[in-house]
């Protein structure tokens, strides 16, 4: 999978502040990072999204320094960081728990990493200044850790780093610990921070919200290497494996078979005896077991069967209206037993709809997508 | 009703609290309070005729007026800050090798090995120390085989052998508050040290030791204590030549019975403690309720 993240690096006239040729760190017999290649141009915000235990982390600290890769380069600029101690390397980290030092107050924390840069001491005051005006903490310099709040300590950490002028900078989910409001706000306060400083941030996270919003490119990370490398959008909508399919977004997933195939137009039979149409990005031997991904939002709710043709169009009943304001979704089941989510679209039409109604579900082939189901195991982030 | 048995019920909780506070309440009184008011009484008097005792400061001037007495204070206090930074020097490492380096297996069994000469008796252990460095001991033996020395090496009743001793009695009351302050440090905080351009020692010096720095000052506190009030390593290692300040105690209480001198050197060692564990926390601006925590 990872031919297709060499290809991002092909573009010649890009520099590249940090890349990675084949990758790889084991422990014992577990692959954590298996054969990674990647190449992020300057000034990019790349995230690197995947479950728990995907490797992710295992990726990040080795570009910090903190582990040997067992095979591989790391290029920082153009030049190999592999015998470059942590403390040496031109990268700087924004750890998980930020990690600011709780003995020193704000201006001593950023000062901190001055001084081992051996800037001169007369300098301090103004760039620490600077620093705070930029991430919005004027003034700050001389509180205490234990006197901030999480999204200030946040900033404090991101200053502490970003005040070194690292050619990467590296971000350990650091949102994971606040609360959804301040969340949603750090992840525009990230974006501009980013543009701002003109640094290539590499953002690990399984939060795929955090990286859809905020990335220029996003990696999706599964059992130690990239299923897919893309811009946000193309991995939303074209997604190149089943895994990316069912853990960007939301979907419906149903397990079925191949009928026939014309092109890229696939019908399918699903376990439960639904026939449909789906989009398919490859060539698929008919009988064989694949896996239907379809998204809530495109499927179109109705209460008569729809008056333009659609590809799809399935008679259902509603089972549960789950409201959630903007994000309120509806799950219907088909006369088989099909299960379906449907976003429930904010209109008058369908605020009276409760459980039992008969309504019609419909939408597009070329809105789906299927790929053949994996051998033994369920695709994962399945309801 | 309901208001009485609300009224039994505090009365209860109450006569609870107090039961609970009884033992440690006996203790104090009885066993501290109580002996040191009567060891005040008694040194600031002076016995006129038989049975008769009269106010004095007698006992305190005789302090500052004989030099033996106060050389052996002030020798006793240098000593015991000596032996007390040496075991921090010597237990630092260690505590930071056992809380931070090693996991699992490996670093609890380097704990009990620093608990375990704590299993015999502190008269034991001496005693080990001597047969190692005493004339006819190993040490002296080993030498004179390899041919490095052609007579036997004494190297017990001297100086280092007082220091060798106290510090080796002291080693664990360092090492535990040390490994748990050390433990507690995030070693996300030492990555990030580094992660910012860090060396070993500017870690060690601004992130790792400031965090510990309770940690170290309630060992040192704790071993500056046991160091200055101990009786039994310096007499048997340093023999006659010794001069502990706890000797000369010992001395005007049991072999001279002149409890009132005894009772000054006893007050006065208690002042010298705190003045000097006093200082030391206002050195280096820890408050004695966080060392303590």
């Amino acid at each position: 999978m990872s031919d297709q993240a060499c290809a991002l690096g092909v573009d010649a006239g890009v520099q590249e502040d940090l890349a990675c040729t084949l990758l790889s760190k084991h422990f014992g017999e577990f692959a954590a990072v298996d054969g990674v290649s990647f190449s992020i141009p300057r000034g990019a915000f790349f995230s690197i999204l995947g479950p728990s235990g995907c490797g992710k982390t295992t990726l990040l600290r080795m570009l910090a320094g903190f582990q040997q890769p067992d095979s591989g380069d790391i290029l920082i600029k153009g030049k190999s960081v592999l015998n470059t101690p942590p403390n040496k390397r031109p990268v700087n980290m924004v750890f998980q728990h930020l990690a600011l030092f709780p003995t020193m107050s704000v201006a001593e924390n950023i000062a901190y990493g001055l001084k081992r840069k051996g800037i001169p001491k007369r300098e301090h005051a103004t760039l620490i200044d600077e620093v705070l005006a930029k991430v919005h903490l004027p003034g700050f310099g001389d509180k205490r850790i234990d006197q901030l709040s999480g999204g200030q300590k946040q900033r404090v950490a991101i200053a502490r780093c970003l005040v070194l002028n690292p050619a990467v900078l590296l971000l350990d989910e650091p949102l994971g610990a606040l609360d959804l409001k301040l969340r949603e706000q750090m992840k525009i306060e990230l974006k501009r921070l980013q543009r701002e400083f003109n640094t290539t941030f590499v953002y690990i996270t399984h939060d795929q919200s955090e990286a859809l919003v905020m990335s220029d490119q996003v990696a999706v990370m599964n059992k130690g290497r990239f299923e897919q490398v893309g811009t946000p959008q193309e991995l939303y909508y074209q997604p190149k494996t089943a895994f990316v399919a069912g853990f960007v977004g939301d979907s419906n997933q149903y397990a079925g078979k191949v009928q026939s195939q014309s092109g890229d137009l696939v019908t399918l039979v699903t376990e439960q005896g639904v026939r449909l149409l789906s989009h398919a990005n490859q060539p698929l031997v008919a009988g064989s077991p694949i896996t239907l991904f379809v998204r809530p939002e495109v499927m179109q709710i109705s209460t008569s069967r729809p008056a333009t043709e659609q590809d799809n169009c399935l008679a259902v009943t509603v089972s549960r209206v789950l409201f959630d304001g903007a994000q309120s979704r509806v799950q219907v089941e088909t006369a088989e037993g099909a299960e379906l989510t449907v976003a429930l679209p904010q209109t008058a039409d369908f605020q009276a709809l409760e459980a039992g109604r008969s309504v019609h579900v419909s939408w597009q082939a070329s809105q789906c997508l299927c790929f053949p189901a994996p051998a033994d195991t369920k695709p994962p982030g399945a309801p | 009703m309901s208001d009485a048995s609300g009224n039994f019920n505090r009365t209860q909780y109450r006569l609870g609290f107090w039961l609970l506070l009884a033992p440690i309440v006996l203790w104090l009184s009885l066993l501290i309070i109580l002996p040191h008011i009567d060891m005040v009484l008694v040194s600031l008097r002076e016995r006129i005729a038989s049975r008769q005792y009269g106010f004095s400061f007698g006992n305190y001037t005789a302090f500052f007026t004989e030099p033996l007495y106060w050389n052996t204070f002030v020798r006793t206090a240098v000593m015991s800050i000596v032996a007390t930074v040496l075991t921090l020097i010597i237990a630092f490492p260690v505590s930071f090798y056992i809380a931070k380096v090693l996991t699992g297996r490996p670093r609890i069994a380097l704990f009990i090995l620093c608990l375990l000469p704590f299993w015999v008796s502190e008269l034991v252990r001496t005693y080990g120390w001597m047969i190692l460095l005493r004339e006819t001991g190993l040490i002296s033996g080993a030498l004179q085989w390899f041919g490095l020395a052609d007579q036997p090496v004494e190297m017990l009743y001297n100086d280092v052998a007082i220091m060798v001793g106290l510090i080796y009695t002291s080693m664990l009351f360092m090492v535990v508050p040390l490994v748990t302050t050390l433990d507690s440090l995030d070693n996300s905080l030492i990555e990030a040290g580094y992660d910012l351009g860090g060396s070993s020692w500017n870690v060690m010096r601004s992130i790792v030791i400031p965090h510990a720095m309770p940690g170290i000052m309630s060992g040192c506190i704790v071993v500056f204590m046991l160091t200055l009030g101990n009786y039994l390593t310096p007499t048997l290692l340093g023999g006659k030549s010794s001069l502990w300040f706890t000797e000369q105690i010992y001395t005007q209480f049991i072999t001279r019975f002149n409890w009132e001198q005894g009772a000054a050197f006893g007050i006065l060692l208690l002042i010298l403690s705190s003045l000097i564990v006093w200082l030391g926390l206002k050195i280096t601006r820890q408050s004695f309720t966080r060392v303590m925590s």
